[in-house]
């Protein structure tokens, strides 16, 4: 009777036992959801790269380069000697004008950098490409892109990206889910707060390369004065802040850091020879 | 396609647009009442007190500040958030006059009044979602990657000396001490 009794109560206990462990596997795997959402774990190089170069072959598929050497070269040695001060200097790092006359720039993860023949010619100096540039960089050196993506998959296979580093069986379509949500992310826009910080980044990073930092500041002026209603920025004006706003907070973060850099060079001849004589080639 | 379009429009381009430089030629109209100050200091001496919505011509931009001549014959220097771009309120999405754009957009010149459109190649949301990828062209942005060398001589050539500076935080965050007036 007694042993029967024992055997009962141990049965109890065991199964409190059991039941506790499940229940502690599930609140495990529950905090390591949310930590997973809240402590993303970055994406590796490799993994990057490719969801870079998938989400590039995707903007242009939608609208492809402008065929002229002579400027991308321009633009490429521009954007690199921007990357070259950044803490990301190793990346392959692509610049690429669009021929789109639509008022835009982009960057997709591992060193993608694109700007419009439309934004570009609206420009007067280096110092302004430069601050556009390195905007688009700030977005890369702090993996905007691949936040969002992780984010906005929340406790999906998404999340765990970081498992595209491993050789399995997913990896492929993996990719292909992070490369598709990348994309979308040019329709839907960056966080706002990615923004303003790739802003911050990109004048100092201007700065940093020799340029007067107020050449950002300078195209969101021009993008202020333009008509809102204009065709060509209805897409950078639904997925960016407005740039009144942008150049608010932007002039009050560089008040008494970076004034003291603004006699550096703007390059307006350089800009306007190598950009006039495009125009030129284009007959 | 845009390159046809563009092609009668160079000829009135190159005519008119090296008056861009900086800002030159442009208008702006003062955001709020602000001075006028006789050089780009928050401390500098008071030329003359612009009401709100003063036409300004632009002379040119440095750094923050917009070196402007007024309706009244004043030159002065203004910051540049305290103007917005543009001659009168209603400018029809034609902002940015001097800019490389609206000259070979337009085609229009003082003295030839041609006037040629180019053909507008968007970039809209479907254009994005219908996209099929174009890995070719990914190689063909590869083909125009610059070396370290280039984009150093790239630099060198201008003059451009690397400086040494940290990141910035958010005004709202950090204690952003206002330097505005100190030089």
């Amino acid at each position: 009777m007694s042993r029967r009794l024992l055997a009962g109560v141990l049965g109890m206990l065991l199964g409190w036992a059991l039941n506790a462990a499940a229940f502690e596997l599930n609140i495990n795997k529950l905090v390591d959801v949310i930590g997973k959402t809240k402590d993303l774990k970055p994406v590796d190089d490799r993994g990057e790269a490719e969801i870079g170069s998938g989400v590039a072959a995707n903007l242009l598929g939608a609208v492809p380069l402008v065929q002229d050497e002579k400027l991308q070269a321009y633009v490429n040695r521009l954007g690199l000697w921007l990357a070259l001060q950044t803490e990301r200097a190793d990346l392959p790092w692509r610049f690429g004008v669009l021929d789109s006359d639509s008022i835009n720039a982009f960057a997709a993860p591992g060193g993608y950098v694109f700007v419009t023949r439309g934004l570009l010619l609206r420009m007067r100096s280096e110092a302004e490409l430069a601050g556009v540039l390195a905007h688009e960089i700030g977005h890369v050196l702090k993996r905007h892109h691949l936040q969002a993506i992780q984010k906005n998959a929340q406790t999906g296979i998404l999340a765990d990206l970081v498992s595209l580093a491993a050789d399995n069986a997913q990896r492929g379509d993996l990719a292909q889910k992070a490369i598709s949500a990348g994309t979308e992310l040019y329709v839907r826009g960056l966080d706002k707060n990615d923004e303003f910080e790739a802003d911050r980044i990109g004048v100092v990073l201007a700065a940093r390369a020799g340029y007067d930092p107020y050449g950002l500041p300078a195209v969101l002026q021009t993008l202020e004065a333009m008509n809102a209603q204009d065709s060509s920025l209805a897409l950078m004006f639904k997925t960016h802040p407005a740039p009144a706003q942008r150049l608010q907070l932007l002039d009050a973060a560089m008040t008494g850091k970076l004034e003291r850099y603004a006699a550096q060079p703007q390059m307006a001849e350089r800009f306007e020879k190598t950009v006039g004589d495009y125009i030129r080639r284009v007959r | 396609m845009n390159a046809g379009h563009l092609k009668i429009a160079v000829i009135a381009a190159a005519l008119c647009w090296f008056s861009g430089m900086a800002g030159a030629g442009e208008t702006a109209q003062t955001l709020a009442g602000t001075e006028l100050k006789s050089e780009p200091f928050i401390d500098a001496g008071t030329v003359a007190t612009l009401p709100a919505g003063s036409a300004v011509e632009i002379v040119k931009r440095q750094g923050g500040w917009m070196q402007v001549k007024s309706a009244g014959g004043d030159s002065g220097w203004l910051k540049m958030t305290g103007v917005k771009l543009g001659g009168s309120a209603d400018a029809k999405g034609d902002s940015g006059l001097g800019t490389l754009w609206n000259v070979a957009r337009s085609g229009r010149s003082g003295s030839t009044g041609v006037t040629v459109a180019t053909g507008v190649r968007g970039l809209s949301p479907e254009d994005l979602k219908n996209a099929k990828p174009a890995p070719e062209a990914v190689k063909k942005l590869d083909s125009f990657a610059a070396a370290k060398k280039d984009a150093e001589a790239f630099a060198g050539k201008a003059a451009l000396r690397r400086q040494t500076i940290d990141y910035i935080a958010d005004a709202g965050s950090g204690n952003a001490a206002s330097g505005g007036g100190r030089k």
